[in-house]
């Protein structure tokens, strides 16, 4: 059995593996992505009160505290039956705005960027944030530090504490803003725009110059038509704080509309032996196993879903780089809106317009007179019972759903996290991006399992979230299997 | 010299938050002392995060849980340089999935200018299960705990006794 190696680092969490089959012919059959699965947080989370949840589950995750902070609070004004005040509204969303941008901006430069800075087939201890700096300079480091060290400075401020925020309470928000703070923040706010537009200009610059780039954006490979997902607001706009959530089908027409409530309603979860991930699907449409098109319940959620999901951006810039990303990517307009883009790699692009979109609302909210209001929270006297909480976090829309006693006493937890909705999507992205690659008599290099990994690091799964997990060493393999199952190929990222 | 304690890991997951245990261990021991040299932190991070977090310190002293790749033994104590961190592996939660690991996070700091600490010393504990939610670690990475509080405070104050 040959064995490569490949260089220890990786920049995928989990103990991810990736096993590929092959048929007869020696091409790709089938490939699955496997993570093993964290055990017990709804046995932990069982008999506690419900209110420490927001400070429990922003645990879950190092990379998106803010997130589940968010849902967490949200589920408990639903369990408490109070409405937050309107100012502590403004506060959140504004406080979630500058979480976006900061956890974009580090996915993009650091795990995006490099395979189309510093390649695809370069080295991978080359593809990383150095890599990126090495070619275009140390300037663009400068600044991506400094963009997260400022929206980190008001997530401290707002949210009570740098790392893990525990500002959320049922019916609104610990602390309101001064203004002082409210004149600092506008101007980070204003920061965040130049950041914004800055960020689109690299992507022109070297992806959209490159038409290698684009067509690798384009190809087949990359390409899956599914449902697509993301929470909107009035104007079937994105909005990441509160809305509902809208699915569109792969020809862009809107399949379902329902608030996050809602969601046992519409969505199901598929098990398969082979994964301790749940797979889930759209109800109405149903599991027709992992495929993609009309006529399959697999859907997306992710920025290139939310972009698909919605009419229009809110704010003017990302309005702009909106209808320029759908019409340099060929869509058309049908009755007033495009239609869905399917490239998978364009989910990089996406990600910037909501940083761009985020950065202006932070700006919307933060100059909001009402910002200010001291009034930011509700008093609670109603008996809890049961709330859904929804938020999109970056990776996907999340929802916590809690079922507490009469004393507020947690009785069950679910959580859809924002990877697990791309189970199956990823799933899919991987076998498209393995068919495309590997054929009979392919030699498998470094740069062609980076390419399947780029198939899946678009979504940037968090399968520490997606598994409750939460380890830091992230070994990937790929196993390549004959017909019979023997193993025939594997990459390690290990170094034994 | 402004030394950071910096405990990593999730406090529910069974052994991995055995660095935050050791960090409230530790805050605990210098209740009585108000030295504004010091500050201890813990959180869950690594990588671009992980390396914010030691702006403006000389000295960091980071604990963090470790699986060892071959022959895991649960309770061992590792005092590590970070090039040993780079030579064996990274531990737990240095390294981020979703940027990149501490060393290359320390390279781009240096790179751009960032005051980082000259002196980065790791105690990394094997750990046995980082797999189930629990706010209790295991037997093994339990009994470590006063070890490692005692080691890290014996780097602080070198020159005095431990009670």
């Amino acid at each position: 059995m040959k064995r490569i190696t490949i260089d220890p680092i990786t920049r995928l969490e989990g103990h991810g593996k990736i096993e590929i089959f092959l048929n007869e012919e020696g091409n790709v059959e089938n490939a699955y992505l496997q993570i093993p699965e964290l055990r017990g947080f709804e046995q932990f989370s069982v008999g506690r009160p419900a209110e420490e949840m927001p400070r429990i589950t922003n645990r879950i995750c190092g990379v998106c505290p803010e997130a589940h902070h968010m849902a967490s609070t949200k589920a408990l004004d639903a369990l408490y039956h109070v409405e937050p005040t309107s100012a502590a509204k403004k506060v959140r969303e504004m406080f979630y705005s500058a979480f976006y941008v900061t956890d974009h901006t580090v996915h993009f430069y650091a795990l995006g960027a490099p395979d189309f800075v510093v390649g695809p087939d370069a080295p991978a201890a080359e593809r990383n944030i150095l890599g990126v700096i090495h070619k275009v300079g140390v300037d663009i480091g400068k600044q991506v530090i400094a963009c997260r060290q400022r929206n980190h400075h008001v997530i401290k401020m707002v949210g009570g504490r740098g790392i893990h925020p525990v500002a959320g309470l049922p019916g609104g928000w610990s602390k309101a803003i001064s203004t002082e703070e409210r004149a600092e923040i506008e101007d980070i706010a204003r920061q965040n725009i130049d950041f914004g537009l800055f960020s689109l200009k690299v992507f022109d610059d070297i992806v959209l110059a490159n038409k290698g780039y684009v067509d690798l954006i384009l190809s087949d490979a990359f390409t899956n038509k599914t449902y697509y997902m993301g929470t909107v607001d009035e104007n079937n706009h994105p909005n990441f704080y509160d809305g509902k959530i809208r699915v569109v089908d792969p020809q862009g027409k809107e399949f379902v509309k329902y608030p996050p409530s809602d969601y046992a309603k519409h969505i199901a979860e598929r098990v398969e032996s082979w994964s301790y991930l749940k797979f889930p699907y759209l109800k109405g449409v149903g599991w027709k196993g992992f495929q993609d098109g009309l006529d399959s319940g697999i859907y997306c959620a992710t920025p290139l879903s939310r972009l698909n999901a919605a009419d229009g951006m809110a704010t003017p810039k990302a309005q702009e780089a909106f209808e320029k990303f759908y019409e340099t990517l060929g869509s058309k307009k049908i009755n007033g809106r495009y239609e869905p883009v399917h490239y998978r790699l364009a989910t990089h692009w996406a990600r910037l317009i909501e940083l761009l979109y985020s950065a202006e609302r932070m700006l919307e909210l933060i100059t909001d007179p009402e910002i200010t209001d001291p009034n930011v929270r509700q008093i609670v006297d109603t008996v809890p019972d049961e709330g859904i909480g929804g938020v999109e976090a970056p990776r996907g829309t999340l929802t916590h759903h809690y079922w507490t006693d009469e004393k507020g006493i947690l009785t069950k937890v679910n959580l859809i996290v924002g990877t697990t909705n791309n189970n199956a999507p990823i799933a899919l992205s991987i076998k498209k991006a393995a068919q495309g690659l590997i054929q009979k008599g392919t030699v498998i290099t470094d740069g062609i399992l980076n390419r399947i990994e780029m198939a899946f690091r678009n979504y940037d799964p968090c399968m520490s979230c997606a598994t409750h997990s939460l380890p830091g060493q992230m070994p990937l393999e790929v196993v390549i299997r004959d017909v019979e199952g023997n193993v025939i190929e594997r990459l390690s990222q290990y170094v034994d | 010299m402004k030394t950071l304690i910096l405990g990593l890991g999730n406090p529910f997951l069974t052994d991995d938050g055995v660095g935050v245990k050791v960090a409230n261990a530790i805050e605990e021991e210098l209740n009585s002392e108000s030295n504004e040299d010091i500050t201890i932190e813990e959180a869950s991070v690594g990588g671009l995060r992980l390396m914010e977090a030691m702006i403006g310190f000389d000295r960091v002293i980071l604990i963090d849980a470790l699986l060892a790749r071959n022959g895991n033994k649960p309770g061992t104590i590792h005092r590590m340089t970070l090039d040993d961190l780079n030579a064996i592996s990274p531990t737990q939660h240095s390294a981020c999935a979703h940027d990149t690991t501490l060393a290359t996070a320390l390279e781009m700091g240096r790179r751009i200018g960032l005051a980082l600490p000259n002196e980065i010393i790791i105690y990394a504990v094997e750990v046995e299960n980082v797999m189930d939610f629990s706010e209790k670690p295991t037997q093994a990475v339990t009994r470590t705990i006063p070890l490692v509080v005692a080691s890290v405070l014996e780097e602080i104050h070198p020159t005095q006794d431990i009670k």
